[in-house]
């Protein structure tokens, strides 16, 4: 019966809820009928209406001007302004070095998510464990994200300067100095570092709310029978806190791939030699610097398919590993 | 299902791709303003030092059109030019436009004026024009020289037995110079800040009279470059050698030429500096915390014998006049006034901008700006500057790598070379 089969294939609209419950599937094909048959236009119209303010709104707002990005992404730049040039502009950034250094530091960015995410999850887990002074530690830890991208920046900028105060500790033990923005191998994971720094009170606090929905007595039970702090994080704690872990892991990835700018700005400029470029930093360089708009809508683009094949990638290997718990 | 969203979208871009449209530039509407006011725009009339400069522009300009009101709109720099490209698309802009010499104005030179008929007058008072002609004709008058000379610390070449009033003119006494600097005060020869690939800049404008022989310059200059050449090599080799023989200042890759590199120098951590003649990192900066009399300036050290060392140096920043102003006579004889002898001298005195006016006195500057303005006259364009700005960018990543000794001087000319015919 297509009626029937039509009506199923929305089923997941519904279901994205509730889930793991299909069972609970409220009208069968045949309740449906005679509910339509019934259903006033009034009726129908509806839905169409409430949802109508939403809609308009990512229409207008988020997809039209993604078309229009797209759309000039195609077209030149300087003397070829307006002109079509079909995808020279993709040409000319895989043929860039720098762009292919972008991709590449995003790739790193996606290798060292993981520690990004653990760290707030620790220091979550310690929290609502109650470690002493733990207090002082929530306010302490979110603390910095509270702090401005380019005054994060500018206070380490001081701190890791070449004759700056980390150096000279450094120094008073006998290592030698380093420099830590003006080293091409150290200043990409300088900058992570700081932004994770920056950036974990966030997560932390969306952990420790996910820690207040965790079911107290699980823990208790865990305890009872003598499981030991790792087997009580990797037994309890985690298969728990799953769908947090998920939502901390997909803003995480997405703060790390567009909320850098002001970090790389202030403290490296995308130097040394380049290793530091974001693709949103070679974005605002082409755009505003060297006054090639359409091949930064072509960044744009390429940034944008990145972040939707990784976010899609990720939630569908967290989802894979929730099952398997 | 699945297949019925996908292919819509599949098409979409397809369709794009193919019929890709639309572009940055508007419909150009018919200019506005009114009768009997002009509007400016620039990014120095909102600060302190200038004020003076405007007064005395402004009242230059009464003098000639009473009655005419002259409103003066800053805008924060970083956005200027983006701001300024929207007001050209829509031809609704002001009536005179600060602009950077170089290729700031020439980029945007269709939507201006030429000036010379108005200014013709001024050709012999004014200098840095070059920077403000594109095609022979001139589009903005020029009001600062902007370059970049080699400023020394006076009192550390006292205190390690050197004569400061006649420092090194080959390349050969300046090492050795240096050398007993260090070794005497414990200050590095250069501060350099090469973040972000301004200290190349810099080095290549300011030293590069000392290499090129004065035709290779002037080929430079004219767009015949010829970057295979034993002097192009020498210049880049030169700056790799200044970091081996720990000459600079440390980690100049993590320093910012404005102002940390500055700032090494004003607290007498190095001896020498490359720095400007206008607006931030120039004498009147410096003199502040060296005092005037304690700042020496120098010409390039004679590198390659039988090159003539001299100033490098361009218009700094000029008034123009836009095409669609509706009097281009009176808008003319504001920017005029904006380049007069008057208001120039009152904006070297407050901001310690090195004039386009040469006729200025600056015996009061101390010997830094009386050397620099004694060398205008001999002065030529600044190397650096006839580069596009995508070849600047790729030198000062590369520059990077060779204080960092990951790429040789010949892989560095060469990728120069590409991007330089490229662009």
């Amino acid at each position: 019966m297509p009626n029937g089969e039509s009506l199923t294939s929305v089923r997941p609209v519904e279901a994205g809820r509730t889930d793991r419950a299909p069972q609970r599937r409220p009208l069968p094909p045949g309740g449906a009928s005679r509910r339509r048959r019934g259903g006033r236009r009034r009726e129908r119209l509806a839905p169409y209406i409430l949802l109508a303010p939403a809609v308009l709104i990512i229409v207008l707002l988020r997809l039209w001007p993604l078309v229009l990005g797209v759309n000039f992404s195609f077209t030149g730049d300087g003397d070829r302004d307006g002109t079509v040039v079909g995808l020279d502009n993709y040409r000319e950034l895989f043929a860039d070095p720098l762009f292919r250094g972008a991709l590449r530091n995003v790739g790193l960015l996606v290798l060292l998510l993981p520690v990004a995410v653990a760290i707030p999850g620790l220091l979550a887990t310690f929290i609502y464990l109650r470690v002493p002074g733990h207090r002082l530690y929530r306010s302490a830890y979110f603390f910095p994200a509270v702090l401005s991208p380019v005054i994060v920046g500018a206070i380490f900028n001081l701190l890791l300067a070449f004759d700056g105060p980390l150096n000279a500790v450094l120094g008073g033990v006998g290592i030698g100095p380093t420099d830590w923005l003006g080293d091409p191998d150290v200043a990409m994971f300088v900058v992570v570092g700081v932004h994770v720094w920056a950036t974990f009170g966030m997560g932390l606090v969306v952990f420790l709310a996910g820690f207040a929905t965790l079911d107290a007595s699980l823990l208790d039970a865990a305890r009872v029978d003598g499981a030991s702090l790792p087997q009580t994080i990797r037994h309890v704690i985690v298969p728990s806190l799953s769908r947090t872990i998920q939502f901390v892991f997909v803003t995480t990835m997405i703060g790390m791939l567009t909320s850098m700018f002001g970090l790389l700005y202030v403290m490296t400029s995308g130097g040394p030699e380049g290793s530091t470029y974001l693709p949103e930093y070679y974005i605002w360089i082409q755009q505003g610097q060297m006054n090639r708009p359409a091949l930064a809508s072509a960044a744009s683009t390429v940034l944008f398919l990145v972040m939707l094949v990784v976010g899609l990638l990720q939630i569908s290997l967290l989802r894979r590993a929730v099952r398997e718990v | 299902m699945k297949q019925r969203a996908v292919w819509p979208a599949v098409l979409a871009v397809a369709a794009l791709a193919l019929g890709g449209c639309g572009s940055a530039s508007g419909t150009r509407s018919s200019p506005g303003g009114s009768e009997g006011k002009l509007v400016v725009w620039d990014w120095k009339s909102g600060e302190a030092a200038a004020a003076p400069y405007i007064e005395k522009a402004k009242a230059d300009f009464a003098r000639k059109h009473p009655g005419v009101t002259v409103e003066f709109v800053a805008q924060p720099y970083e956005q200027y030019y983006t701001l300024l490209g929207t007001a050209i698309q829509s031809g609704t802009g002001p009536d005179v436009i600060l602009f950077n010499g170089g290729g700031r104005i020439r980029d945007r030179a269709d939507a201006l004026l030429p000036l010379d008929e108005y200014v013709a007058e001024d050709r012999q008072r004014l200098g840095g024009w070059d920077a403000f002609t594109k095609d022979g004709k001139t589009y903005a008058a020029p009001v600062t020289l902007q370059g970049h000379p080699i400023y020394y610390n006076r009192t550390l070449y006292e205190k390690a037995g050197l004569d400061p009033a006649s420092p090194a003119t080959t390349w050969p006494e300046f090492i050795a110079d240096c050398a007993t600097i260090t070794r005497k005060t414990g200050a590095k020869c250069f501060a350099l800040g090469n973040k972000e690939g301004y200290g190349i800049q810099f080095f290549l404008s300011a030293l590069g009279s000392g290499v090129f022989t004065p035709q290779q310059y002037d080929d430079w200059i004219a767009g015949k470059r010829d970057w295979s050449s034993p002097h192009v090599k020498r210049i880049f080799a030169l700056w790799k050698e200044t970091q081996d023989a720990k000459l600079n200042s440390d980690g100049p890759n993590s320093t910012a030429m404005f102002n940390d590199a500055f700032a090494v120098f004003q607290s007498a951590k190095a001896a020498h500096v490359i720095g400007l003649m206008s607006d931030v990192g120039h004498w009147k900066d410096f003199s502040e915390f060296l005092t005037a009399d304690k700042l020496g300036v120098m010409r390039a050290p004679v590198v390659v014998p039988g090159t003539t060392p001299s100033l490098a140096y361009d218009g700094g920043i000029g008034y123009g006049v836009a095409k669609w102003t509706k009097d281009p006579k009176m808008a003319a004889d504001l920017v005029r006034s904006l380049s007069s002898t008057d208001a120039l001298s009152a904006f070297y005195a407050q901001a310690g901008a090195i004039a386009s006016d040469t006729t200025i006195d600056v015996s009061q500057g101390g010997p830094a700006a009386a050397a620099i303005v004694a060398d205008i006259k001999t002065g030529k364009p600044a190397l650096h500057v006839a580069l596009s700005s995508q070849t600047l960018d790729l030198m000062g990543r590369l520059s990077q790598q060779l204080l960092s000794g990951s790429i040789t001087v010949d892989e560095v000319v060469k990728q120069l070379a590409a991007s330089d015919q490229a662009g």
